[in-house]
């Protein structure tokens, strides 16, 4: 469903991802793990269709992935990005003026559920507010993938548990949901496939039921052998 | 299209909003000084009037510019690239914005100078006033005389060259953020390319031959400098649509 084939993005001198060829399917929930400036989040962009790859292609149903992509992929950036004049009704106006996916009444419904007004500017908003109305927005979307990068970042322990039972409610056998977090033991909770990422490159994509059963270990053991040791077993 | 021109709009509504605000103080400043009898109030008025038709005129194209920068730049951009519209749109849309909001404040101003005119008219007769422009424009050593026909084909003139001002920038900074981001000296790279094309395209539309009456002169440069806002368009959304991460 959403596929990167030798994938590659520089900047200058640097190179953020490093030919990662990848192929996501649906019914999954993936895990996309690695340290700081791995590649997690350009690798997203690029899928996102917002950042364009120096070689290589991502791909949704086979096709590059551009303007029909973006209508079925609703992708969470980890970094604000909302107007400066928004509230967080307008902010749902606006997703609701472009996204034909997009349910005013679902979002409505997340925002009661996440304890958040609609009246209230987002400039205002903690961080940890703004977090869930990005997963609110993200989420009250009828889309096939969804990518969500460090869903869970600043965001209390109670919100968490309200965030993970609503990315759970997403996931259904047509869809695709791909989360990058540095809290692996809360992504474990989630997700049933996990992608090492590691200098830009691609370690491994595993099951997490078959690490468990085969290897005796889990998702977070897995990451710790990986990057803890820099090596893999 | 539509969705995204009232996004445009509503992005650049504060410092229009104050532009209003502005007007409308000098507006009041301006008939407080008619009916009071004041013309030392009423001639400062006037000129804060003429230098708000100035600056506002103005404000509209750079306000465009700022904004498209910020939504190459910053994170804002997000919501805009994210959506499924292509750089085609997305650009139209702003192209529009500017253009709308030019012609609008065009006829803002323009309407507003011609209640004001009408009320000094009314006290100081049609002629009388007629007279004191056309001896000014004398003054000034330019043969257009001030009437209906010729002050709309340099307002139409003044819009579209602003217009085609705007777009070559529009192209400049897209350049910048699509093609030389994170080079060193890419600002002032920049500015360089958008003074060259500035400068040929204020050649070629020099090169309308001097005959004819003024109006046609004026509605021709104001045809070419369309035209180079249409190619600018052009090329500023094809190279977003082919290089541009934000």
């Amino acid at each position: 469903m959403l596929e990167s084939k030798n994938l590659t993005r520089k900047f200058g001198s640097k190179t953020a991802v490093d030919g990662v060829t990848l192929s996501l399917k649906p019914g999954h929930i993936y895990a996309m793990l690695g340290p700081n400036g791995s590649g997690k989040t350009t690798w997203m962009k690029m899928a996102a269709g917002l950042m364009k790859p120096t070689s290589g292609e991502v791909t949704f149903q086979g096709e590059p992935v551009g303007i029909a992509s973006r209508e079925q992929v609703a992708y969470m950036s980890t970094e604000p990005y909302f107007y400066a004049w928004m509230s967080i009704r307008d902010a749902g106006k606006y997703y609701e003026d472009f996204f034909a996916d997009f349910s005013m009444s679902r979002f409505k419904d997340l925002l009661t559920r996440m304890d958040l007004e609609e009246d209230l500017k987002i400039r205002t908003l903690s961080s940890g507010m703004v977090a869930k109305m990005k997963i609110a927005l993200t989420l009250s979307r009828d889309a096939k993938v969804y990518m969500l990068d460090e869903p869970f970042n600043g965001i209390d322990l109670l919100a968490r548990d309200e965030i993970r039972t609503t990315i759970l409610e997403a996931a259904r056998e047509d869809k695709l949901l791909l989360l990058s977090s540095h809290l692996v033991e809360e992504m474990e909770a989630i997700a049933d496939q996990a992608v090492f990422i590691r200098n830009g490159k691609l370690i491994e994509v595993r099951d997490l039921e078959e690490l468990r059963e085969t290897d005796g270990v889990s998702m977070a053991d897995r990451y710790r052998m990986i990057f803890g040791h820099g090596e893999v077993n | 299209m539509f969705k995204l021109l009232k996004y445009e709009f509503r992005k650049t509504a504060f410092p229009k909003l104050v532009m209003l605000a502005l007007t409308v103080l000098a507006e009041a400043a301006f008939l407080y000084g008619y009916f009071a009898n004041k013309e030392d109030a009423m001639g400062t008025a006037v000129l804060f009037l003429v230098l708000l038709t100035l600056v506002g005129i103005a404000l509209m194209g750079i306000m465009s510019l700022v904004i498209l920068h910020r939504d190459m730049n910053t994170k804002q951009g997000y919501m805009l690239f994210m959506t499924p519209n292509s750089c085609y749109k997305i650009l139209g849309a702003k192209v529009l914005e500017c253009g709308l909001s030019l012609m609008l404040a065009g006829a803002f101003f323009f309407a507003l100078a011609v209640l004001d005119m009408d009320l000094v008219l009314r006290r100081e007769g049609v002629e009388r006033i007629w007279d004191v422009f056309n001896q000014m424009l004398q003054t000034l050593n330019t043969r257009l005389e001030i009437n209906v026909p010729n002050v709309l084909a340099v307002i139409c003139y003044i819009v579209t060259s602003w217009l085609c001002t705007v777009t070559t920038a529009f192209l400049a900074d897209v350049i910048s953020s699509a093609l030389l981001n994170g080079r060193k000296g890419n600002l002032f790279i920049t500015f360089l390319l958008f003074l060259v094309l500035s400068y040929l395209i204020g050649k070629i539309v020099s090169l309308v031959p001097a005959t004819g009456t003024i109006q046609a002169q004026f509605l021709y440069q104001s045809l070419i400098s369309l035209g180079f806002a249409g190619l600018m368009y052009f090329v500023t959304a094809w190279i977003m649509e082919k290089y541009l991460s934000v």
